[in-house]
């Protein structure tokens, strides 16, 4: 069998005595790192949709994380590390949780004709889970790459003007779809998986989990929606005048007090 | 209960045929019509139908009481025990299909007695005493109540199969163990009679052909006849097995 | 030719099988199993309610021992059982318990302190002793005296034989599955295997072996209505009766089980009973007390049965549109318990019969449950006419049970007589004049000989239809060689399952092939099948007495005069239709317990001349040893020289502490 050999100095031993711990350390990994990034694209949600309150609101939040209010002034390298970080933990999710995907054709017919036929739930949103997975190995590390470079190219304006004039605004909305629907059933996996929330009746735990994930893809979808509809309005209002950085007015420096 | 004659209904079987066996035997699906009569399990139906239309209809019954897991088929799409299937329970058209993964015999015969061998032998399903004369003229050790009940929660596993042919994991992958063997390790863990610790069960469920290959999507769980525990169960031991393996 | 060869053969994967397999193999002897299904597979699976060993833990137990198991046994039997084997059975029953115990069996075990029980329709508090915590907890079931049966849920079977086929697989004992052994290959003296076919290939070969097992079950399937799985055909008593050396005991003696679910026959267990449900009729009537003061629900079997049957007789039965039955009552037993102890009871009303039986009764009526003849052994389990031949579990005729056997001790004969057997199995392997000396000739004479049947029936063109024949022999066995028997039903009967017989001879399949065929399947069974149910209603109207579970409504009385003796039938010639009946009579001599009431049932019998003159001597005995129990039995009826060494001694209990 193939689960006791371990590779030393790339031979592989078939009989090693004790197991590998590898994969216990790598099913935790997989865990944790796709419950970082649900918990972060949830609060990057909040972030962004700040836009909804008002532009002075989504630039104070950009400045807040760019260090703004603890240095007095704006350091996007800041912004970077974060976003360095989290594509680590997406290509970390993204090695380890490809193991589980369909390893050739065999497999893929396989597991098809089984979620075709078994007509069941938690079957059919894993397969949900594959699909959207997949399109966020390619989206999100777009999406990321770009904030990666240009971190201080967020702002009110700025992004939406990427929005509309950089016409990235139909990556935004499949990337919102993928990313809320494969969050959201992760998350409900997660619980599942690990047997978090069972309570004293695990069924029941179970349907509420279930309702509960339906619930918050629906409202953070939404509010996804909603929010790059503001970016959309912005943007195309200020399409004129693409590539001007928004400054609200209270931090705009007051010609008055200028002069001497 | 109307005890004047009633029409019944025409149910039609379309049940997937297919002797690996006969060189020349090509898949095909069958429809065979009989008419229902009350309180007509799949057992009665499946047994009339190769009694008086199809003698070489191959099928496996042996308890016909939903306690033996030999008639695990797929019934409309999903595993389940034929004997207790009521008719009654299905809309007209009726589709069988042998269990997917285990070795079909022939038509809606699988081995599936072959497979839960092989994998009882692999991850060692007994108690592992390390006294092995015992003296049994000697009153037995006492035991907690609850824990007998907890324990007995799980053995009532029969083996059918339908968890490991309801598993996509399983589909995809052939030497996964399936939830039949993870329940197996939960019984034996929980049983102090058991000598063998979590290390000991580490090595023999703690990898992806183990519980790391379970993805969780609990077809297992919702198709089990037996309704046993299994989606805490398999958490459980993912919780024990991460444990260990993270230890040290 | 394929040949296997090993030490010991066992036929059949149940829990008998498994057990002896399992002894032989540690005592250093290959060993084979062969099944027609997966091992866990088998009809042990199936006992629900429990196993009976008089541990005693219970406070409804205390006081209990082997003496008292033993007298319910004899009693139960209505003295047909041979007391030497019962009194071998009583004391290795514990032992085999605690064997299961520490082999993984989740038995129920005792709580102590305050508990509230249905005994006889009323809640009664019971207070557990503090030492019994966590023993293994007793139930009661018919027939018995103190609470007895020890048990898992209502999965005892299923639980034992999951930690006994484990065992088997731990000890690397292989089990050849869907492999139907066809003839056993014997030269009239001796035993050396069998002609085997392969049921997913077709192919036949030959495994030769020192010692040969029969644990093949019963033989329900002979009737229509049966708790029986469809594998219980009694194939294993047929192949032993075909050798026409080795006979088959007491076939007339056929249990009905009381609580059939109707009308599916479906078990369930007499642990609803034992545990406090109640039988009532169409009026909602409880009318067992009616007939039955004493022990009312909770007489033996074939009481309770024939009790039932004559109160539909009596017009009380349910009218449904099936047909008639009674009603078992679990009610008042409330949810808890029910979903606790009785879950496989729930799973049984609710998925065949659509009802809840913690709000609803469930619909029953008696049905086939046990087949207490069977192949002829002595008390090491080996035939006295065919060497090597050896029989454990329902399929054998050691003759614990008698005419009628205790419910919960049969699971539990299956074990002990698995450990007992097992060991003497060891013993004629190790003894050198049984080094294998294997007549190839005769080998491949019986395999010639098997596949020339086969052949006949795909190429001779017969025109009888196998299922037709098979259906027909149900329906006359349930209704003439039922509960309620006539000499006039009988021999109709025998006459009928003649012609039938005759009638197999011709025949053909639609589908002749001679590799996985059903049709062929049924056809070569149903042959064997029908001189077993010969057996069984030629030696019920041969029996002109009622005992036990044979009645016979126009000899309503036990004749100890006549009767007090074995039937022993064999099948002498291939082209005979019936079997040849011989007579093996009881010893009253040297009876621990000598005929008498049973406690329940008809007080109306015919004495054994004998009977008066043993009362006294074993009464005399009982005075001159009252204070001690074992020294007493050992003067009544010394057994102990017959069981294997490691199976030897006394079992310590709560009060009878080591």
């Amino acid at each position: 069998m193939s689960s006791n050999q371990e590779t030393i100095a790339g031979v592989g031993l078939a009989d090693r005595p004790r197991k590998s711990r590898w994969p216990a350390r790598m099913d935790l990994a997989q865990s944790t790192t796709g419950l970082v990034l649900a918990l972060f694209m949830w609060g990057h949600m909040f972030f962004v949709s700040t836009i909804l309150i008002s532009k002075d609101a989504m630039w104070a939040v950009t400045k807040m994380f760019e260090g703004y209010f603890f240095f007095g002034k704006a350091f996007p390298g800041i912004v970077s590390v974060v976003v360095a970080t989290i594509l680590a933990i997406l290509v970390l999710h993204a090695f380890l949780a490809m193991r589980k995907f369909p390893a050739n054709y065999r497999q893929y017919r396989e597991f098809v004709a089984h979620k075709n036929l078994m007509h069941h739930g938690d079957t059919t949103l894993w397969w949900w889970q594959v699909l959207t997975g997949f399109a966020l190995f390619f989206l999100a590390t777009v999406h990321l790459y770009q904030m990666l470079m240009h971190p201080g190219a967020i702002g009110p304006y700025q992004s939406a003007d990427r929005v509309w004039t950089g016409s990235w605004w139909p990556l935004y909305l499949v990337l919102l779809f993928a990313v809320e629907l494969h969050g959201g059933i992760g998350l409900y996996r997660l619980c599942v998986k690990w047997g978090w929330l069972e309570g004293k009746d695990p069924a029941a735990s179970r349907a509420r989990l279930k309702t509960a994930k339906w619930v918050l893809t629906a409202f953070f979808l939404a509010l996804g929606l909603l929010t790059l509809g503001a970016y959309l309005k912005i943007g195309y209002e200020h399409r004129a005048r693409a590539g001007e950085v928004y400054t609200p007015a209270w931090v705009q420096p007051n010609p008055m007090e200028k002069a001497p | 209960m109307a005890s004047a004659p009633q029409s019944h209904r025409k149910l039609r079987f379309h049940i997937l045929r297919y002797n690996p066996a006969k060189a020349d035997d090509e898949p095909r699906i069958q429809t065979y019509e009989l008419e229902e009569a009350p309180g007509m399990t799949l057992f009665i139906a499946l047994t009339e139908i190769r009694e008086k239309q199809d003698p070489s209809l191959q099928f496996d019954f042996v308890c016909r009481a939903g306690i033996c897991g030999s008639c695990g088929m797929m019934i409309n799409g999903r595993p389940s025990l034929a004997c207790r299937s009521v008719t009654q329970s299905f809309p007209d058209d009726i589709w069988l299909a042998p269990l997917p993964v285990f070795e079909l015999i022939g038509d809606l015969s699988v081995n599936t007695g072959k497979w839960m061998r092989g994998m009882s032998e692999k991850l060692e399903t007994w108690v592992h005493m390390k006294q092995e004369e015992l003296d049994f003229k000697r009153i037995e050790a006492p035991m907690d109540p609850a824990l007998a009940e907890e324990i007995y929660e799980l053995d009532r596993c029969i083996e059918c199969g339908c968890c490991v042919a309801g598993c996509g994991t399983a589909r995809m992958r052939e030497d996964f163990v399936g939830a039949v063997a993870l329940n197996k390790i939960a019984r034996f863990r929980l049983d102090p009679r058991d000598d063998r610790t979590d290390e000991d069960f580490y090595e023999l469920v703690g990898d992806d052909n183990g519980v790391f290959g379970c993805m969780s999507l609990l077809g297992c769980h919702d198709v089990c006849p037996k309704q046993l525990p299994l989606q805490t169960q398999i958490a459980f031991l993912r919780r024990k097995m991460v444990a260990q393996g993270t230890k040290g | 030719m394929k040949i296997v060869h090993t030490d010991v053969l066992v036929i059949g994967g149940g829990l008998a099988g498994l057990r002896l397999a399992i002894g032989a193999k540690r005592r250093g002897h290959d060993a084979i199993i062969l099944s027609l299904v997966p091992a866990k597979r088998s009809h042990s699976k199936a006992a629900q309610g429990g196993m009976q060993a008089s541990l005693g833990n219970v406070a409804k137990g205390q006081g209990d021992n082997e003496d008292v198991h033993f007298e319910d046994t004899v009693r139960g039997s209505d003295w047909g059982a041979d007391q030497e084997v019962v009194r071998m059975f009583v004391n290795t029953a514990p032992k085999a318990v605690r064997e299961l115990a520490a082999w993984g069996v989740p038995w129920s075990r005792v709580r102590k302190g305050d508990r509230t029980v249905i005994i006889n329709g009323q809640k009664v508090t019971i207070t557990e002793r503090d030492e019994a915590q966590g023993l293994v907890a007793q139930r009661d079931f018919g027939g018995t005296k103190k609470w007895r049966t020890c048990y898992a849920a209502d999965g005892t079977g299923h639980a034992m034989i999951n930690a006994v086929a484990d065992q088997a697989i731990a000890d690397s004992i292989p089990v050849h599955e869907r492999m139907e052994a066809l003839a056993l290959i014997h030269d009239g003296n001796r035993c050396y295997g069998a002609v085997v076919r392969d049921l997913i290939t077709g192919e036949v070969s030959a495994y030769v072996a020192t010692a040969t097992a029969v644990c093949t079950g019963g033989a329900g399937r002979v009737y229509r209505t049966t708790t029986n799985a469809v594998i219980c055909e009694g194939i294993g008593h047929a192949l032993a009766l075909e050798t026409g050396a080795s006979a088959l005991g007491n076939m007339e003696a056929i249990q009905f089980h009381p609580t059939g679910i109707f009308p599916a026959g479906i078990l369930v267990t007499e642990g609803c009973r034992g545990d406090g449900g109640l039988l009532k009729d169409v009026d909602g009537h409880r009318f067992m007390p009616d007939y039955e003061p004493e022990k009312k629900e909770l007489a033996s079997r074939d009481v309770v049965s024939r009790r039932m049957e004559e109160h539909i007789k009596k017009g009380k039965g349910h009218q449904s549109r099936f047909g008639t039955h009674l009603w078992l009552d679990i009610t008042l037993l409330g949810e808890k318990h029910i979903h606790t102890n009785l879950r496989e009871v729930w799973d049984i009303c609710h998925y065949f019969l659509g009802v809840d039986p913690v709000k609803e009764m469930i619909p029953v009526r008696p049905a086939q449950h046990y087949t207490m003849g069977g192949v002829r052994t002595d008390a090491s389990g080996q035939s006295p006419t065919l060497k090597g031949l050896f029989s454990a579990g329902e399929a054998s005729c050691w003759d614990m049970h008698g005419f009628n056997r205790l419910g919960g001790n049969s699971v539990a004969e299956t074990v002990v007589a698995g450990m007992i057997v097992g060991e003497s199995v060891a013993d004629y392997c190790d003894a050198i004049a049984n080094a294998p000396t294997v007549p190839m000739g005769l080998v491949r004479e019986f395999v010639e000989r098997e596949q020339a049947k086969l052949a006949q029936f795909t190429k001779a063109g017969g025109k009888e239809d196998a299922s037709v024949i098979k259906g027909e022999m149900q329906d006359l066995m349930t209704a003439k060689v039922g509960i309620f028997r006539t000499g006039a039903d009988l021999e109709e009967a025998v006459d009928k399952l003649q012609k039938l017989l005759v009638r197999s001879r011709a025949i053909g399949l639609r589908s002749p092939t001679l590799g996985a065929n059903p049709e062929l399947v049924t056809a070569y069974r149903v042959q064997r099948m029908l001189k077993v149910a010969l057996t069984v209603a030629y030696g019920a109207a041969v029996r002109t007495e009622s005992r036990g579970a044979h009645f016979r409504e126009d000899h309503p009385r036990r004749n100890d005069a006549e009767w007090l003796k074995r039937t022993l039938a064999t099948w002498k010639g291939e082209s005979d239709t019936l079997p040849t009946l011989a007579y093996e009579p009881l010893d009253v001599g040297r009876m621990e317990l000598p005929p008498g009431w049973r406690g329940y049932g008809a007080k109306d019998y015919l004495d054994h001349p004998d009977t008066p003159a043993r009362q006294q001597a074993v009464e005399a005995i009982r005075a001159q040893h009252a204070n001690d129990r074992f020294a007493m039995q050992a003067a009544l009826m010394p057994y102990e020289h017959l069981l294997p060494p490691v199976l030897r001694g006394r079992n310590e209990r709560i009060d009878e502490k080591f």
